[in-house]
């Protein structure tokens, strides 16, 4: 489906610092309206890195290449313009906020992406309809509402929220940083079909994901391997099993591709 | 200027009006005595050591004349007050018992005029008064002895459980510069039950300076649900010395608010003296522009099965200074004692500085301990997660710093103080516009 369709994310030559390491080392990557793309790669071979620096995380360093989404220089927002403008980061760790309401933060979030898209915000009345419906898809309790952000939280729990807060704020690019992980089986197919209510011919989605188990739920139109800071491989749905029965070391830098 | 000089001139001006305070002999010569000492060892200094974080100089500078003793048109505080319908109400005005704006005590309550109970020749009640140590750390306390012209009284009958709470208010004229003093007796005697809700506000915009030394005593199975709210908007400087006492399985609940003021010393000494005493304190200050708030706390596990839990929260914004010195000391006879403390302190800008000093003596083994300690800068993870959720920074830090204050504020005892403590706080944070749109 590829060839015709927008380009939504491009990323071109990206080098990125955290602290004293290098940890991309010139990445490119292009994803197109429409598309699913599964990143996979060892630990610390920079598929969080990647994920961050496009949220807007601070501590990253750009030292060079470039990053366009709909035809903006994405690295020159602000992060919270990011979000605005329909980027999503699901956190690999959601974070625990206590003293902040939950339904807050998601009725905050909501607004302030509904004032930049120019629609009118939603009341409390309506917004608590909409936020029910999605806690019923998701099949979270609705006592986790009225609780702190994550706040004491289980980490299934948290993950669901995360895709709660994807499916109320619609975005154009969605990353999903390890979503999957730490998910019963039952979970794991609630959150696979949030994502898939999600896929559209206007979106495009990005998961950072270890098992191919996820992409049996959401088929990815592409698969990239991460490691020594750039996609040293890509294919189809079949490289995740490839990958499953082989792991990486066929695929390092150095390493004759077999 | 040091100590000894601040001392001598808040004597000379004092005596010079000595005629204002009429009371009988006993207490005189216990005033004229507390003068006695109090010239003799002067007043705290930054070298004592549960003093170090207090800006002294900013205390020499004000003026040691006794406040005026306004009378205060009870129209003027009416915006004032807290919501607590049917409160039984007790007024100090300047330190000074205000007959017109209390109420006489119900359901087992009495309340005095110290002014009035102890001005007789031989006033027996005077014992009820504490005669403050000598150590530094009552010499404030002394220093009230000396020139507090009265106060209160507050006594609950054995048994007691009054059904309405009483609410204490610290009125500071603050027409003109000068120093009030004032002493508070609080007792709850066996199996008694109160609240109390104490509030300290001001009237005028003068720098002046209020002292207060108090004691509590709760008797055994007595319990006491205490908030004390201090909001004086003028720019005033108030200490205050407590000196609480516990018996057996009596509970002392309270809740400190340090929300107003330029510069509030609390000192609290606390002895869990009988078995099974408990104390749960938690504390909140906030300090902007060049405020100060110093709370010290002393408590010593005396008996038995003793617990306390303590938790404390600071904010400091602009060059405000804070600090949270807590003490516990644990008896060998206190067996199974359990004391638990914690202060989280946040910092808002550069300039602002926070002290928390936790010290803990424990002279047994057979206790339960635990304390924390944290002076930070907002959470740079949940600020980021907020950012990328599409929220402001300014509308991020905001929801942070009124959040760090959130389970403090869930502690308060009393419903109806919900929304103005709420208030209050929010007008003390450097976001508080952008917090008012966002609630
Ligand atoms: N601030 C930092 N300072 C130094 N090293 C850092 C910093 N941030 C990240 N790193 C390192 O960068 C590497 C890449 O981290 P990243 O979180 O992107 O890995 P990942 O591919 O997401 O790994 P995982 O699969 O374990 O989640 C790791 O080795 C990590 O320790
Ligand atoms: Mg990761």
């Amino acid at each position: 489906m590829s060839g015709e369709n927008a380009v939504i994310l491009s990323v071109r030559g990206l080098k990125v610092r955290a602290g004293p390491r290098l940890i991309l080392d010139g990445l490119s990557l292009e994803i197109r309206a429409g598309e699913v793309h599964a990143i996979m790669g060892p630990n610390g071979s920079g598929k969080s890195t990647l994920a961050g620096v496009l949220a807007g995380r601070p501590g990253l360093e750009v030292l060079e290449g470039s990053v366009t989404y709909l035809g903006e220089d994405l690295l020159a927002m602000p992060p919270e313009l990011r979000a605005r403008a329909g980027v999503f980061l699901a956190f690999q760790y959601p974070v625990e906020i206590p003293g902040v309401n939950n339904v807050y933060l998601l009725k905050a979030a909501f607004n302030a992406v509904r004032r930049h898209r120019g629609e009118p915000e939603l009341d409390a009345f309506e917004f608590l309809g909409l936020v029910r419906g999605k806690l019923r898809q998701m099949q979270m309790s609705e006592d986790l509402l009225n609780r702190g952000v994550n706040e004491g939280f289980s980490g299934g729990e948290k993950k669901r929220n995360e895709i709660l807060q994807m499916s109320l704020l619609e975005p154009k690019l969605a990353l999903l940083d390890e979503t999957d992980s730490g998910l019963d089986i039952d979970a794991l197919r609630i959150v696979a079909e949030g994502v898939n209510a999600l896929r559209s011919p206007e979106r495009a989605i990005v998961m950072v994901t270890h098992y191919q188990r996820l992409l049996d739920y959401v088929v990815p139109d592409q698969v990239h391997v991460l490691a020594g800071g750039r996609i040293v491989h890509s294919g189809g749905r079949e490289l995740a099993l490839e990958l499953e029965r082989r792991g990486y070391d066929w695929l390092r830098p150095g390493t004759a591709a077999a | 200027m040091n100590a000894g000089t601040i001392l001598e001139r808040m004597a000379a001006s004092h005596q010079a009006q000595a005629g204002r305070f009429a009371a009988g002999a006993p207490w005189a010569r216990r005033r004229s005595r507390a003068l006695a000492r109090l010239l003799e060892r002067g007043l705290p200094g930054r070298r004592d050591e549960n003093w170090r974080y207090l800006d002294h100089a900013a205390i020499a500078a004000l003026s040691f004349a006794p406040a005026p003793g306004a009378h205060v048109d009870p129209a003027r505080l009416a915006p004032l007050l807290l919501p607590l319908p049917g409160a039984m109400r007790l007024t100090l005005i300047d330190g000074e018992f205000a007959p017109g704006l209390s109420t006489s005590g119900s359901d087992g309550v009495r309340i005095d005029d110290l002014a009035v109970l102890l001005a007789g020749d031989s006033a027996p009640e005077l014992e009820s008064l504490r005669e403050p140590a000598d150590d530094v750390d009552d010499r404030f306390a002394l220093l009230a002895e000396a020139f507090a012209p009265g106060g209160a009284r507050i006594r609950v009958a054995a048994g007691a459980v009054p059904a309405q709470t009483l609410y204490l208010l610290h009125v500071g004229s603050a027409a003109a510069a000068g120093m009030s003093h004032a002493r508070l007796v609080i007792e709850v005697a066996a199996g008694a039950t109160l609240t109390l809700v104490e509030h300290f506000v001001s009237l005028g915009q003068a720098p002046a300076l209020s002292n207060l030394a108090a004691d509590l005593r709760l008797g055994d199975g007595a319990t006491l649900r205490h908030v004390r709210l201090h909001a004086q908007t003028a720019p005033v400087a108030h200490l205050e010395t407590w000196n609480a006492e516990l018996q057996a399985g009596s509970r002392y609940e309270q809740l400190l608010l340090v929300l107003g003021g330029q510069l509030v010393r609390s000192g609290l000494r606390l002895m869990l003296a009988g078995r099974e005493a408990e104390a749960r304190l938690a504390g909140l200050f906030m300090v902007d522009g060049d405020c100060q708030a110093d709370l010290y706390t002393r408590i010593e596990h005396a008996a038995p099965m003793t617990r306390v839990a303590q938790n404390y929260r600071g904010i400091a914004a602009g060059r405000g200074q804070g600090a949270f010195n807590g003490r516990i000391i644990v008896q060998p006879s206190a067996r199974g004692a359990d004391a638990a403390q914690s202060s989280r302190n946040l910092l808002l800008s550069p300039q602002a500085v926070i002290n928390a000093r936790p010290q803990l003596e424990i002279l047994t083994d057979d206790v339960q301990c635990r304390h924390g300690a944290t002076i930070g800068t907002l959470d740079p993870n949940q600020f980021f997660y907020l950012l990328s959720r599409g929220i402001a920074p300014d509308a991020a830090r905001a929801l942070l710093t009124r959040a760090f204050c959130e389970d403090i504020l869930a502690a308060l005892p009393v419903p109806g103080l919900r929304a103005p403590v709420e208030e209050l706080v929010v007008g003390r944070l450097p976001d508080r516009d952008l917090i008012r749109r966002l609630a």
